[in-house]
């Protein structure tokens, strides 16, 4: 087969299996906006609106005008008939089934999380209504261990994203070890690797930021309504690398290597003698110098120069406390 | 004929057919679809279109349409082919819908996707289109599949010391916490029930076969210990008091923490669970000078050790 012909394939692939899940949704749901259906299934409104393009060319034989795909668009609005055969989408294959059910687990026993009660009775109905030939032995056999941390504000965090509401957050950031006041406008809400986050225009900085949500202390809404500014929210790499940052390395032993699955990292190295040399990117040291005050004999300070001290002396003030 | 009218034309044509139909048939019916191709490039054609069904999960069946194997003939099997009806209310869908895209692979949203149908208009309207989460674990899926279907598995797999070996193991169970899956299973080396953290498993999981079911009762978040940055989940507890600042947030961090009396500092104090033998040292230095380990004295001392090899005076 030519190259091209493959890529045809490839795409048209692509299209036809993206057309047997929408379709079956604008048979049911007739007169659905054009920019609502795009965005429910992840298109842009012009591939939608090619793809319905197609369909309607499309039906059975012998392809009169009696045996097309009738679709309609009028106002932006999509109706289709004479696709009776389409009024059902495909089954979920196995992958996606099974995907679907551990991110549902996952976020099931997730502390504070609205939609809990709603996700545990819809995973129950997924695993009945597909039952075993799809899920197999998966449902009885995976569960959540220990809860996460719970966030007292998320209920509240969310509707403010919703509603474009801006608000004033008591936040701890950790980076630094201190707790600040600050308003920020909201515009997404999103959970990675165990953790809420929420993505916002932050006043205090004038810039984009992420913040954990667990780390918000208080949070008072201000009444101020904002004009959401398109951030970047789930999806992008949750530590961004900043022009000030400082290059750490640190050598760890056996016993502190779960820093480098812990933290980002941006090298990674195997030493002879069984400890790992790691670059941890920083963009503040407060920190990294209390990892280290974790970490004891654990860790040893390869760069820069002066943080060896800075534990030392933040190791003295700890001691006073000691008596 | 773009390919993907006659790729829609062909699902509807053996969807809608009462009977299996030969090559033959389907070209006649497909009309312009193969016929403008030679006999053998035309049927490479439908061949390959068949391959493209099949990866997208459309189930085309090949029967015999003679008592002698002569012809075969094609068809999808509607039961096969539709998703069943489950009655979903608009809450469920949107909590689906929140999963699937709190994970990082695609195959999540793709399966709601499907669920939507049924669904009533415009709960979505709050919903975005197509943001993923940033924690994509390569394994799980495969991890999934092994526990879906009883699996014996292979993999490579570094323990958190660094130790690298190959394991092979029978899929019991997966559990997640603190945000990393486990595969929990029967060690066929050790003769045990392991947990391996799917971010240590280098490369895929292979599978060898089939393995044997868990024991009565088994329960994978039974055998999933906590990570080295947290306690874990003893009987008896340890007090420490914390700055005003970091006091909330250490206690809202760990499991069964309770939160005791404010000091006229305004230092806080709290039990947190621990066992003898367990060390709470490393967390509670985590906190700089902003924490202090009260109880018991060999908490206390360790603290005050750690502190003096690191040179403080």
């Amino acid at each position: 087969m030519p190259a091209e012909d493959r890529h045809v394939s490839a795409k048209a692939s692509e299209r036809l299996r993206r057309l047997l899940v929408v379709v079956p949704y604008l048979v049911q749901h007739p007169g659905t906006p054009v920019d609502e259906a795009a965005r429910l299934f992840g298109l842009s409104d012009q591939d939608l609106i090619a793809d319905l393009g197609l369909l309607f060319v499309s039906g059975l034989p012998p392809y009169g005008p009696g045996d097309l795909i009738d679709v309609d668009i009028q106002d932006g609005c999509v109706w289709i008939s004479m696709a009776d055969y389409f009024a059902r989408p495909l089954r979920l294959n196995r992958s996606e089934a099974l995907s679907l059910y551990v991110r549902g687990t996952a976020l099931e026993t997730v502390p504070g999380l609205a939609e809990a009660p709603a996700l545990a009775s819809a995973l129950d109905k997924l695993a009945g209504g597909l039952g075993p030939e799809t899920l197999g032995e998966l449902p009885e056999r995976v569960e959540a261990a220990g809860e996460g941390r719970a966030v007292e504000v998320l209920g509240e965090l969310r509707r403010a994203a919703t509603e474009h509401e801006r608000v004033r957050i008591a936040y701890y950031a950790a980076s630094g070890a201190e707790t600040t006041e600050r308003e920020i406008d909201p515009e997404e809400i999103f959970f990675a690797i165990g953790n809420w986050y929420v993505a916002a225009w932050d006043h205090r900085s004038e810039a984009e930021r992420l913040f954990r949500a667990d780390r918000i202390r208080s949070l008072a809404p201000t009444g101020v309504r904002f004009e959401p500014r398109g951030l970047e929210g789930a999806g992008r790499p949750l530590y961004s690398p900043g022009r000030d940052d400082v290059a750490v390395t640190l050598r760890l032993a056996p016993s502190a290597r779960w820093v480098a699955e812990y933290y980002e990292t941006t090298r990674e190295l195997e030493l002879d003698d069984g400890r790992l040399e790691v670059d941890l990117p920083a963009g503040r040291l407060e920190w990294v110098e209390r990892l280290l005050l974790r970490l004891g004999t654990d860790a040893e300070v390869v760069t820069p120069e002066g943080l060896k001290d800075r534990v030392r002396s933040l190791a003295d003030v700890t001691r006073k406390r000691y008596g | 004929m773009h390919p993907l009218e006659r790729l829609v034309n062909l699902v509807a044509l053996l969807l809608e057919a009462k009977t299996p139909l030969t090559f033959e048939q389907i070209r006649e019916k497909l009309g312009e679809g193969y016929e403008h191709r030679d006999p053998s490039s035309a049927k490479r054609m439908f061949e390959r279109d068949k391959d493209v069904l099949r990866d997208i999960g459309v189930p085309i069946e090949v029967v015999s349409t003679d008592a002698w194997d002569v012809e075969l003939g094609y068809r999808i099997d509607k039961d096969r082919y539709y998703l069943p009806e489950i009655a979903f209310t608009p809450e469920e869908i949107s909590a689906l819908f929140v999963a699937a895209r709190s994970g990082g692979d695609a195959s999540a949203e793709d399966a709601v996707r499907k669920l939507l149908s049924g669904a009533e208009a415009g709960i979505l309207a709050g919903l975005g289109g197509s943001g993923l989460g940033g924690d994509v674990e390569v394994n799980l899926s495969q991890a999934a599949e092994a526990v879906a279907g009883q699996r014996r598995v292979r993999f490579a797999y570094r323990t958190s010391k660094g130790e690298s070996s190959e394991r092979s193991v029978d899929a019991f169970g997966l559990a997640i916490r603190g945000g990393h899956w486990y595969l929990v299973g029967h060690d066929q080396d050790r003769g045990q029930i392991r947990s391996f953290r799917l971010s240590r498993i280098a490369g895929e999981l292979v599978s060898t076969g089939e393995g044997s079911a868990p024991p009565e009762g088994f329960r994978a978040a039974d055998h999933v210990q906590a990570g080295p940055w947290g306690p874990g989940e003893p009987q008896t507890r340890a007090t420490v008091a914390f700055g005003p600042d970091v006091a909330w947030w250490a206690a809202n961090g760990v499991a069964g923490a309770e939160v005791g009396t404010t000091r006229p500092d305004g230092w806080v104090e709290v039990r947190v669970p621990w066992q003898p033998g367990e060390s709470l040292a490393g967390w509670v230095l985590s906190f700089g000078p902003d924490a202090e380990a009260i109880e018991p004295p060999e908490l206390r001392a360790e603290v005050l050790a750690r502190l003096e090899a690191l040179g403080a005076s």
